[in-house]
């Protein structure tokens, strides 16, 4: 905006003499506010108005004054009479000391409070954060095993069982062979658990020869192995880490045929 | 403290309040309520909004303002058959306090400018009834006033 037109307009005389409008009052005193200018011109404005005055003075009658000190003096008496209050120096440092002593304690007290609290909230905040992980772990599993449900119950899906061989009755596993897609996933039902640097090779025998089907690691529900044309059947080894090219026959667990 | 307030500043207020009220009994009683509202609103007057004598000015400014706007006043000024706002009739009470502070600098001014001032400065009437009253756009009222504020201050400050 333009400040020296502003200044100049005439508005801000008008407001110390007391004709402006509420709009152009909240104006003024807004705009005064921001700009050092006006604020300054106002303030002029004033000291020129105010040596003005000041240079242009009636004396009024002495007899005016003379009421306006008796009538002041008649309202002090009257509002001061009342408030008149004795103070005990000694009781007033007194209590001022007691004062002192049981806001300082107050203080420590409140700290002290306060620290627990602040321990407290972390706390909970940490709990928060580690429930919040679990759930989401938990969620994930459960959309694997729901998945993994409907794969299973798919009409496609061809389902092969593989129960243990002679001297491992006790273990079982499962093939799924999507008959569409030739997908092959596996669900290790009952397996002894792998000793450190072992793990379970499946094999699809194709031709009468064993073919490598994927290496079986951790997961919920199925997992999913390599893509298998056609086979005849399927059997699990145990092999070394990594899988071998070769099944290694005495360490097998199960095995089924197809169909 | 209070008096000496007083024995500085009666006489300027005292010249403004005789120029709007324009009779001396009427402007002694009003000196003399202004300074006991001084005295009693003192706690509320504000440095941060301006200097303590605009702000005693505008007090005695509004309070001959109620004067001049009262009903009783309006009786007896009715019955002096004196005009209620300009008049260029030279001889009358008016005249006198023509010559008094800011009357004399508004005399000066041009008519259309002066009635503006009379009717707001003097008088206390908002823009916006002045509009009304002269039959004339607020816009047009607003422009006029800060004309003549320009050319008032001007003056002041030559004075």
């Amino acid at each position: 905006m333009d400040v020296k037109a502003y200044i100049e307009s005439g508005v801000i005389e008008s407001y110390i003499m007391g004709m402006a409008d509420e709009q152009e009052v909240s104006d003024l005193m807004q705009l005064a506010a921001q700009h050092p200018e006006i604020k300054a011109a106002l303030y002029e404005a004033e000291v020129s108005l105010e040596a003005f005055a000041m240079a242009n003075t009636t004396p009024p009658p002495p007899a005016v004054k003379t009421a306006v000190f008796a009538a002041i003096a008649h309202e002090f008496a009257s509002a001061t009479e009342a408030k008149i209050v004795r103070f005990n120096f000694r009781w007033v440092a007194a209590a001022a000391v007691i004062l002192l002593v049981v806001s300082s304690s107050l203080n420590i007290y409140f700290y002290n409070r306060f620290k627990e609290t602040t321990d407290q909230y972390e706390a909970l905040v940490l709990q928060k954060n580690t429930l919040q992980a679990n759930n989401q772990i938990m969620q994930t599993k459960s959309l694997d095993l729901y998945n993994s449900m409907q794969m299973m119950t798919d009409p496609a899906m061809l389902k092969v069982s593989m129960p243990g061989i002679a001297g491992k009755e006790n273990s079982y596993a499962t093939v799924f062979w999507d008959t569409k897609s030739k997908d092959v996933y596996i669900l290790p039902n009952k397996l002894p658990q792998a000793s450190k640097g072992k793990q379970y090779q499946l094999w699809a025998i194709v031709d009468g020869k064993p073919v490598d089907a994927g290496m079986i690691s951790n997961c919920a529900g199925l997992c999913k192995m390599k893509n298998i044309p056609k086979a005849s059947m399927f059997a699990i080894t145990l092999e070394q880490e990594g899988g071998s090219p070769i099944p290694t026959l005495s360490e097998m667990y199960v095995a089924g045929k197809v169909g | 403290m209070y008096s000496y307030l007083y024995d500085n500043y009666a006489g300027a207020l005292y010249n403004t309040i005789v120029g709007i009220v324009t009779d001396t009994e009427l402007a002694n009683d009003v000196l003399q309520e202004v300074f006991i509202k001084i005295w009693r609103q003192i706690d509320s007057y504000d440095t941060g909004r301006g200097r303590l004598f605009t702000w005693m000015l505008n007090i005695a400014r509004n309070a001959s303002i109620d004067t001049v706007r009262s009903k009783g006043f309006q009786n007896s000024r009715a019955n002096q058959e004196l005009t209620d706002h300009v008049s260029d009739t030279a001889g009358s009470v008016e005249t006198k306090t023509d010559t008094i502070g800011l009357r004399k600098i508004v005399a000066q001014l041009k008519l259309e400018w002066r009635v503006l001032v009379e009717l707001s400065y003097f008088q206390g009437y908002t823009q916006d009834e002045i509009a009304g009253m002269l039959q004339i756009p607020l816009g047009t009222v607003k422009t006029r006033m800060r004309s003549a504020i320009q050319q008032l201050s001007k003056q002041l400050k030559e004075k």
